[in-house]
């Protein structure tokens, strides 16, 4: 079958082809989960967004003009969701309870580093979540999805140097964070000094 | 100062290295001799880098599974519309519109009686009163489509004999309106209909059997039987709730002309192994047994089957007979 470019697929999608939505599922489902698990740290919540995203995606298609990238009009609904949620949700108290049982163990570390990988992500997680939402969001899509400032920006609905600040005070925090030696049993990070 | 501020403003920038060469060496330049921004700079870089060695997580297949329902969910339906009439039917149907209209026009004039004359007016009638009469229609079995889509609501089934055409059938029901289709008993709509009636659970038992039955009737000198006919038969008989419909369906069955075809013959065996009534398994057996006789050849399931049924201890002991003849009639 011939690829399509994410702007072939989607112009099928706006002409009524909603069998073509399964195929832009696939290609960023993975990355707006994972977005999405990492902003709200909860995993139920992280499915129902991801799904949301893409019924949205169908049911405004034709809002999509072309002129941002496919996955920047996806990340940007799902960081709209993500918000909503965050504003309704009143669990944040549940915060951080399922990281260790959910983190995925890699065949290739013996249990022991499997274990301190899981603690080390946990720490990073925590820390992620004592951001503002808007530095988070920053901080995951430049981080983890390698989106540039530029594209934050039109997704946070900010400007470009505003991502920056955000970006800036989210990494003193995390710095401050990750490398106290009070948090852990260890110095986690070997920062030099 | 003015230096490190600027300097710290461009990490976010370092980190993604996205700054133009020229400001990339300045700031480079500057975080190696002042020591608070190499500080900085080095606890960024090194929290930059440990947030990276996580692994993705996999999306639930759940997820997915959701998400595909949505998509069939939001996608428009067309739009079922039963016995999709073929083109040139429309003006036929307009003509016979119109010729109802005329009739009732005549019938409805016929039933009104003229005013008392008033004295000195002539009697004169302004206009007729049209009594509704409800629609009724004829439709030749070649202009209907053969697939039946969706499940339409037929009631009312009768099944009549063409006059003047002795090869013709007639299958009046009602639908939104009243409708007779009529043509050859072999043509595809006729036998789909047909098919449609015998197995629609939303029909009484009555009206089942009654199809049933007249296929019985109609259905038994015409050659071999209709596969779609044998097919629908096999189908009751598998799966429709009522013991009598069954049974009048291996009847049908067992009358058909022709080899019995594999479809009819599983339906029987599965009957006789698994209906849970010993009266249709009687049937059944009976009808293996038939074939058996007329020498049509036994295939090994049947064999089987017949064998297992002739040696069950809890069986009807009727069925264990007749399972026995059949056998010795194939001479095992």
């Amino acid at each position: 079958m011939k690829h399509l470019s994410d702007q072939e697929l989607m112009k099928l999608v706006q002409d009524g082809d909603f069998s073509r939505a399964a195929e832009i599922f696939d290609r960023y489902s993975g990355r707006i989960y994972n977005f999405a698990y990492r902003f709200l740290k909860n995993s139920e919540a992280a499915e129902d967004a991801t799904q949301e995203v893409f019924v949205k995606m169908m049911k405004y298609a034709k809002q999509f003009h072309g002129d941002a990238k496919l996955s920047t009009w996806l990340f940007s609904i799902t960081a709209n969701l993500c918000r909503d949620y965050l504003r309704k949700s009143e669990n944040k108290h549940k915060e951080g309870e399922e990281t260790l049982l959910t983190l995925p163990a890699n065949q290739s570390y013996s249990p022991e580093r499997n274990l301190e990988r899981r603690q080390d992500e946990e720490r990073v997680q925590k820390a992620l979540q004592s951001l503002t939402p808007e530095q988070r969001e920053a901080i995951l899509l430049s981080r983890y999805q390698g989106l540039s400032y530029a594209e934050i920006a039109q997704i946070a609905g900010c400007s470009e140097g505003a991502v920056k600040t955000r970006v800036f005070r989210a990494m003193e925090t995390l710095k401050k964070l990750l490398s106290d030696p009070l948090s852990g049993e260890k110095k986690w990070l070997n920062v030099a000094q | 100062m003015a230096e490190c501020s600027a300097v710290r403003e461009r990490m976010p920038e370092l980190l993604v290295e996205s700054l133009t060469p020229g400001l990339r060496e300045e700031a480079h330049q500057h975080i190696e001799d002042c020591a608070e921004c190499g500080s900085e700079w080095s606890g960024f870089r090194a929290t930059w880098i440990a947030m990276e060695d996580f692994p993705e997580r996999t999306v639930p297949p759940r997820v997915r599974a959701a998400f595909l329902q949505q998509i069939d969910a939001l996608t428009p339906k067309p739009v079922v519309v039963p016995f999709r009439q073929r083109g040139f039917f429309r003006p036929l149907a307009q003509a016979a519109a119109v010729v109802i209209l005329v009739g009732g026009s005549f019938v409805a004039g016929q039933r009104i009686s003229a005013p008392d004359p008033l004295p000195g007016n002539p009697a004169v009638v302004d206009s007729v009163q049209l009594i509704p009469i409800a629609e009724n229609r004829i439709i030749r079995a070649s202009q209907v489509n053969p697939d039946i889509q969706g499940s339409p609501d037929i009631q009312n089934v009768r099944f009549l004999e063409v006059p003047d055409k002795n090869n013709e059938v007639g299958i009046a029901f009602d639908l939104k309106s009243h409708v007779t289709v009529t043509g050859r008993r072999d043509d595809p709509s006729v036998i789909n209909l047909l098919s449609y009636v015998m197995q629609n659970r939303e029909h009484t038992t009555q009206a089942r059997s009654s199809a049933i039955q007249w296929v019985q009737d109609n259905y038994t000198s015409t050659g071999d039987a209709d596969p779609e006919i044998v097919k629908a038969l096999a189908n009751v008989l598998k799966n429709d709730t009522h013991e009598g419909v069954r049974i009048k369906a291996v009847e049908t069955l067992k009358s058909l002309p022709g080899t019995l075809a594999p479809e009819a013959r599983a339906a029987l065996i599965d009957a006789l192994k698994n209906d849970p009534n010993p009266a249709v398994r009687i049937k059944a057996v009976d009808a293996l047994a038939n074939l058996a006789q007329a020498g049509a050849p036994m295939d090994a399931a049947t064999v089987d089957t017949l064998r297992a049924k002739a040696s069950q201890d809890d069986e009807n002991l009727y069925v264990r007979v007749k399972a026995a003849e059949a056998l010795n009639q194939i001479n095992l």
